[in-house]
Order: C-alpha cells, then sequence, then structure tokens
C-alpha cells in the first residue's frame, strides 16, 4: 500500500479533471488495483479542517508515511515572499510544501503550474509563483535545482495544460509499484518514455508537413497547421498523438495548432495579441524551427518537397 | 474555378506584369502585425479585383530578393495547380514569380 496526497497551490483544477477522467489505468484502478491510498485530494478527500491539519502534521513529522506528493498548481509565494495569497490548513501552502517534500519518497509535480510556474509564472507574475523545481527553463524553482526526494529522485514532472490523464496515471503507478527508480527524466525533469519524441510524432498531418501543404484555416482537414497557423508540434515533446486524447484525438488531428504546453516557456509570446495561433516569421522564415533544423536547409527541404509533392497533397483526402 | 478558367485568368495575369504593372514590393511585412495589415488590405478588395490583388500583393514575375524567392517555395502555393491558396490571393500563379506575402 502506497500513500498518495495530492495538494493544489495557484490552479484552475484542470489537471484535476484531466486526472479524474483517466482510462490506462482510471483513477479509481489506482485504488482497487495497484494498491494506493489516496489521503487526500482536494476534490476527493473526505477530511476537513482540524482532521485533515491532524493528518498534514502526521506526514510532516513522519509518524504518517507519504510515499507519494502530487503537487498541482504554482507555488505561490506573494505578497512579498510570505505565501499569504495561497492559505490551506492554517497556514501559507508554501510552507505545507516545503515541509512534505522533505518527508516524500517521490514527489511529482503535474501540469505547467507546478513543474514551471506555467501561466500565473507568466511576466509580470503578480503572485510571484514559481514551479517546484523549475521557473520556467530556469532550474530551481521553489524547492532548488540541489532537492531531491527520499527515493532519490529530483522531482518527476509531468507537464501539460492539463497535463493528459494517462501520463499522470501511468507515473504514479510506476511509482507505487516500486518501479520508480526505472524512470528515466530528461533535464526538466520530465519522463522520458514520455517527453522524448515530439507532438507531431503519430500526426496525421506529417504528409502535408513533408510535402510543405499548408492549412491557412482552423479545422481543415487538408495540410499542416506548423507553416501558418502557429503551430509547435515539431519542437514540443509530448506524446499527443501517440498517447491519444479521449482516446480518440489529439488537437493537431482535429485542426487546431499544438500550442506547445509541455515545455517551460509556455505560454509562448506572453499571449501578445496576435502571436498565439500565428506562426512568428522574420521576412517570410519562422522564427523558430522544427528542432535540429537550420533555414538554409529548411529552403532547401522545402524547394525539394514542393518539386516533388504528389496531387493529392493538395486536395482533402479525407472526403469521401 | 475551372482549369480553363484558371489557365486563362493565370494569362492575364502574367500580360499585366509582362506590360510592367507597377505593384508594392515594399515595405515587406517583416512582422505579423505588418502582414494582418496587407491582409485586411486585400480583404478590402473586390473579390475579382484581381489588379487590385496584384498591387497590393506586391507581385513580380521574376524570383526576388538576395535569396531569390520564389512563389514554388512559398507555403500558400499549390504546386500542381499553379495556384496560391492564401485565402485573399487566390490567384494562378507560376512558380517563378513572387509577392511579398511570402513565407516558407
Amino acid at each position: 500500500m502506497a500513500n498518495l496526497l495530492w495538494l493544489q497551490g495557484g490552479a484552475c483544477s484542470g489537471n484535476t479533471m484531466s486526472f479524474l477522467n483517466a482510462e490506462e489505468p482510471s483513477a479509481c484502478d489506482l485504488v482497487t488495483d495497484f494498491g494506493i491510498n489516496v489521503l487526500w485530494h482536494p476534490s476527493l478527500g473526505l477530511e476537513l479542517g482540524e482532521n485533515l491539519k491532524k493528518m498534514l502534521n502526521g506526514l510532516v513529522s513522519g509518524q504518517i508515511p507519504l510515499d507519494i506528493f502530487v503537487f498541482e498548481g504554482s507555488v505561490v509565494n506573494a505578497p512579498g515572499g510570505t505565501g499569504e495569497w495561497n492559505r490551506f490548513a492554517g497556514r501559507p501552502m508554501k510552507d505545507w510544501v516545503a515541509d512534505l517534500a522533505k518527508v516524500a519518497a517521490f514527489t511529482v509535480a503535474v501540469g505547467d503550474c507546478a513543474t514551471w510556474g506555467g501561466i500565473p509564472a507568466t511576466a509580470p507574475n503578480p503572485s510571484e509563483s514559481v514551479g517546484l523545481q523549475f521557473l520556467k527553463r530556469a532550474s530551481g524553482g521553489f524547492l532548488g535545482p540541489a532537492y531531491k526526494s527520499k527515493a532519490g529522485l529530483p522531482v518527476i514532472n509531468i507537464p501539460g495544460c492539463p497535463a493528459h490523464p494517462d501520463w499522470i496515471t501511468q507515473i504514479v503507478v510506476a511509482v507505487a509499484t516500486g518501479r520508480g527508480g526505472d524512470l528515466t527524466l530528461d533535464e526538466f525533469g520530465r519522463p522520458k518514455t514520455f517527453f522524448t519524441s515530439f507532438t507531431q510524432t503519430g500526426c496525421t498531418r506529417n504528409m502535408h508537413f513533408a510535402y510543405k501543404v499548408s492549412a491557412t484555416e482552423f479545422g481543415q482537414r487538408k495540410g499542416c497547421l506548423f507553416y501558418d497557423l502557429g503551430c509547435r508540434g515539431p519542437m514540443t515533446h509530448s506524446p499527443c498523438n501517440r498517447v491519444l486524447w479521449n482516446r480518440q484525438s489529439s488537437k493537431t488531428r482535429a485542426g487546431m495548432p499544438c500550442m506547445g504546453c509541455t515545455e517551460p516557456e509556455f505560454p509562448f509570446f506572453d499571449l501578445a495579441p496576435g502571436t498565439v495561433f500565428k506562426t512568428q516569421t522574420v521576412m517570410g522564415v519562422p522564427k523558430d524551427m522544427p528542432q535540429g533544423v537550420d533555414k538554409t536547409g529548411y529552403i532547401k527541404l522545402t524547394a525539394a518537397a514542393k518539386a516533388a509533392s504528389p496531387a493529392w497533397a493538395e486536395e482533402d483526402i479525407f472526403v469521401v | 474555378m475551372s482549369i480553363d478558367d484558371s489557365n486563362q485568368l493565370l494569362k492575364t495575369i502574367a500580360n499585366l506584369l509582362a506590360n510592367g504593372l507597377e505593384t508594392k514590393t515594399e515595405p515587406f511585412p517583416e512582422t505579423d502585425k505588418q502582414f494582418a495589415d496587407v491582409l485586411t488590405e486585400l480583404r478590402q478588395l473586390d473579390q475579382n479585383d484581381i489588379k487590385g490583388k496584384l498591387v497590393v500583393g506586391g507581385f513580380v514575375n521574376h524570383p526576388y530578393g538576395p535569396d531569390q524567392y520564389r512563389c514554388m517555395e512559398c507555403m500558400y502555393y499549390l504546386v500542381h495547380r499553379k495556384w496560391c491558396d492564401l485565402p485573399e490571393l487566390a490567384v494562378p500563379v507560376e512558380p517563378d514569380w513572387w509577392c511579398r506575402l511570402w513565407r516558407i
């Protein structure tokens, strides 16, 4: 039996909603099949008031073992580093986080806000938000760059806005069943099993990407969303087109550009008007190239791809 | 538009450019705001105002700039249809032409 505690900081509950929709395994499977004891969760926890505080104090003192500490939302430090804007069970949430992270066997950050600050930490960051171990791309965050949980791992970061339900439950199961040591993390603490490939990997529009045919409107079935509509699929690490959403689809499959929400910089361009769903260019050439591609190579590739493209690439082949 | 109509329009456009139609090749819309401004200008034209589209779009009948950019590499160019797929333009074009809404 592994004890799991889930707390929320500066959060919209989006990752909780995602978690509750998990299918493989589901949130119920965690309890019934994998022996996870959910001590408390903002949407599932039964304890209130003094009882909750007593339980939290029991965890901090070591009286109750804390196997998995899951945190959702940013760590709020405002005003002036006190954390008073986000109080929980009688004290600033950040103080609970500091104490619980010390005793947790594994610490898991779920969603962009918990991993690197997310939208709340976007300038001017009035809530003085940070992620557990990162602030955007900078290592450190609330717990500091040297933090390791009792099992010897840094914070396991599962980013996304929200994180895919199955990324959450599968990592929790791995940890709860004693396979936490097998997890390999990238330089941002993300499990490599999910965050080595790109959002573009498995995208149904890859042939349009290859032949340089652009989608010009949202929802179009023909064309790639990277060239004009700001899709960040080629430079975003996520399995959104391998582990499908609702087991059905993904944003790019449905004709909406990837917004790069599993990367530390999300939201890109500070959400300035006209920048989110428009590929940013310099003299007509994309500012952000697919990872590992340079401008000269890109232009050469485009010329060759266009010259070689078949006629069907210009048609809507999904219409019968 | 039928293939015949498209070919006929392509000839008309080619003649206009060959006869020295002056178009706004500059300023090149470097930012997305500037790009959007050109699109706005195009949207205000009558859909059949071909000459107006060529002028505002900054069309030329040859590659352009130090890197000799051309429609052939532009994201909006459909090779087989010889067609510019940018909704605000939607005109037949030759692969060696260029306009200031060029993007790759």
